[in-house]
Parts: C-alpha cells; sequence; structure tokens
C-alpha cells in the first residue's frame, strides 16, 4: 500500500515539476546582475591588498575615508573576518599602492612616519582620542601609558589607555608600539607576534 | 569566519529567485518582472536585518521565509486590487474560465492551472518541498508552523493533483 502510495505520489511530483516552469538562464541571470548591482551601491566598499613584510603577511584595506585596517602575521581569513559582513570585501592592490608604498619604505629604513589618511571612526570617542595623542609620539622615542594618560588629561587611566591602545585598528601607521610600561618592561602588543613584533619595531626606530 | 552579505546573495540568489518565479506563475504575463522586483525586496529585506540573524541560525531557510512573506504580501496586493474592480474582475474570471476550458486538453496547463488555484499556504509548501527541494523542518521553520501542518498541506495539494492525473486517465 505504500509503495503504491509513494509510486503514486512520484508519479504526481513528476508531472508537477515539468508542469511548472522554471526560469530561463536569461532571466536568472538579469536578476542576478540587478541584485548584484543593487548591492555594490547599498553596501559600504573596503578594498584591501597584501604585501610581505619582515613581520610576516602583512594586510591593509581603506575605506572611503582611509586606511581602515592594518594587521600582520595573521591569516587572510583572520584580517577579513574583523570586518562588518555587510560590507562588500575587494581585493585591490592599485588602491592601495600608496599604503603599501610608504610601509616598504618603514621598512627598509626609509621612512619613519607616514603621510596617510585614516579612518577610526568606528572606534569609541576616548578610544580615539587615546591614538590622537598616540600619533604625537616621534619615531625613536617611547612613552609610558602613564604619560600618554595624563597627556590627555586623564592622569589616572593608563589602565584603559592601554585597553584603547590594544584595539589600535591600524598599527604601525598609529604607533602604539611605542607606549611601553613604567617599570621600563614593554607592556603589552596586541598586533603580528605581540611582543616581538614590538621589540622589532621599536628597534627599527632606535628606542631600544 | 562570520557569513558575509554578498555571500548569501552569490549561494542563495538563483534558487530564491526561482521559488517566486513558481508563486507568481499565475501573476507572470511577460518576463520576469514580478520575481525580479521580488527578489530584490527579498535581499533589501535581509540587508536591513542581517545584523540580527543569530550565527547559529540557517541563513537559507531565513531567505525562504523573507521571500515567503514578500511574496504573500504581493498577492494580497493583487487580490485586494481584483476586488476592488470587481465588476472587470467578473469578467476577467469568466474569460478566464473560457480560456482554461480551451487549455484543459493540455494536461500540464491544467496541472498549472490546479497549482496556482491552489490556497497560497499549499502553493508554497508544495513548491518548497519539491520544486526547491527543502526538507519539512525547513519549510516547518520558515513558514512559522509545525511539521505536521506542512506535511499535511503539501499533501493536500498532491492529493487533488492525483485526483485531477486520475480524470485524466
Amino acid at each position: 500500500m505504500t509503495t503504491h502510495k509513494s509510486k503514486n505520489e512520484a508519479a504526481v511530483v513528476k508531472q508537477l515539476r515539468s508542469a511548472l516552469s522554471s526560469p530561463t538562464e536569461t532571466a536568472l541571470a538579469h536578476s542576478r546582475a540587478r541584485v548584484r548591482k543593487w548591492f555594490a551601491e547599498a553596501a559600504p566598499l573596503i578594498q584591501w591588498g597584501e604585501m610581505s613584510s619582515p613581520l610576516g603577511p602583512l594586510f591593509a584595506a581603506v575605506n572611503q575615508r582611509g586606511l581602515c585596517a592594518l594587521d600582520f602575521g595573521r591569516r587572510e581569513n583572520e584580517f577579513l573576518a574583523r570586518f562588518d559582513p555587510l560590507a562588500r570585501l575587494e581585493k585591490n592592490p592599485k588602491a592601495l599602492a600608496r599604503v603599501l608604498a610608504q610601509l616598504r619604505e618603514y621598512f627598509a629604513g626609509d621612512r619613519s612616519s607616514f603621510n596617510l589618511l585614516v579612518d577610526i571612526s568606528q572606534l569609541t570617542p576616548f578610544q580615539r582620542s587615546v591614538l590622537d595623542v598616540a600619533c604625537r609620539i616621534a619615531p625613536g622615542q617611547v612613552w609610558t601609558y602613564h604619560r600618554l594618560a595624563k597627556e590627555l588629561g586623564r592622569p589616572r587611566a593608563s589602565r584603559p589607555v592601554g585597553g584603547a591602545l590594544a584595539r589600535n585598528p591600524i598599527p604601525i601607521v598609529i604607533p602604539c608600539h611605542r607606549v611601553v610600561a613604567s617599570d621600563g618592561s614593554l607592556g603589552g602588543y596586541s598586533g603580528g607576534t605581540g611582543l616581538d613584533a614590538k621589540r622589532w619595531l621599536l628597534r627599527l626606530e632606535g628606542a631600544l | 569566519m562570520a557569513l558575509r552579505f554578498e555571500e548569501l546573495i552569490e549561494r542563495h540568489h538563483d534558487e530564491i529567485f526561482a521559488y517566486l518565479w513558481r508563486l507568481m506563475e499565475k501573476e507572470r504575463r511577460d518576463g520576469a518582472s514580478d520575481a525580479e522586483d521580488l527578489v530584490q525586496d527579498v535581499f533589501l529585506r535581509a540587508y536591513r536585518s542581517f545584523a540580527w540573524l543569530r550565527p547559529d541560525s540557517n541563513p537559507r531557510a531565513w531567505l525562504y521565509k523573507i521571500a515567503t512573506h514578500c511574496a504573500y504580501s504581493k498577492l494580497r496586493q493583487i487580490k485586494d486590487r481584483h476586488h476592488k474592480l470587481s465588476s472587470l474582475a467578473n469578467s476577467v474570471e469568466e474569460l478566464g474560465a473560457a480560456s482554461d476550458g480551451v487549455i484543459s486538453r493540455n494536461m500540464e496547463a491544467r496541472v498549472r492551472s490546479l497549482m496556482n488555484s491552489l490556497p497560497v499556504r499549499q502553493k508554497a509548501c508544495v513548491t518548497l518541498r519539491y520544486l526547491q527541494d527543502l526538507d519539512y523542518p525547513e519549510i516547518a521553520q520558515l513558514l512559522g508552523c509545525s511539521q505536521e501542518s506542512a506535511r499535511s498541506n503539501v499533501y493536500q495539494a498532491i492529493r487533488r493533483l492525483r485526483r485531477l492525473m486520475e480524470e485524466e486517465k
């Protein structure tokens, strides 16, 4: 009985599939192109590129406002996972040419500071102010977390300052590696290989 | 790595479009404009609420759910419009009945016609099960009903189609 029923049902389904049309490939392609076009216009564009560096593979990304992310010593998918899933990601080394050129000069010892537009608008006002102050530390110098907190007008905020530096989305360009602990140790560093990378950068700049 | 919205478009656009195309079969005249407009609306709505999609949820079923809502609301609009133009609609019905009589010699046309006469929910269930190849837990999830209800809707539709085929023999 069950076999008869399922046989019957299979025949009905077969008939159903043949009777109901499927969209043509042209209709599908047309609609696909229309949805992709809408998405390209609606979603914020993030263009990214990569280069090799003494600290391992280095990835950088720009949006409409400027350089918005940089990381090194990680895998590509780890870098890309940080972006808003609603954004449109596009690998475009040309869009990153200026950024990557300045980074190459920096690693070669031919550049000590960067001339780039950056976007840290995703951070809180406090985090942004910490990174703004960090940009005032000259190459070859180091400040303590306490000094940075004082410069910020929040002398008791050394720990939150450390937390804000750890969220720096653009290490190296925003030189959070130039901030060390008051006891003379390096403190922390969340970029690439951690403290080894921080030590390497400070040596490159002649601060160690 | 978290699912990106553009992957959702690349993976599921075609099947969602095909689903809407089939649900809007009766309303389609020339070309695919209804299904095209609807699929764009589906992805727009999905884009706006993507942030609320839980990481452990099924994005494919979620898109089907949005698509079903969009199609229902479009079909309801069309039905309301027909009601408002009742006198015109009556004559359209008569014309439709006459043309149905002509095409009923063709089995495929009769199956199509029967599918189009099914209640929207039954049509959605049978399309999801046998044309989009979703399983009952997925259908129940996206239509917000029990699996039994989804099975029952499919069963009713299949029974009607089977009868039609038997009459044809």
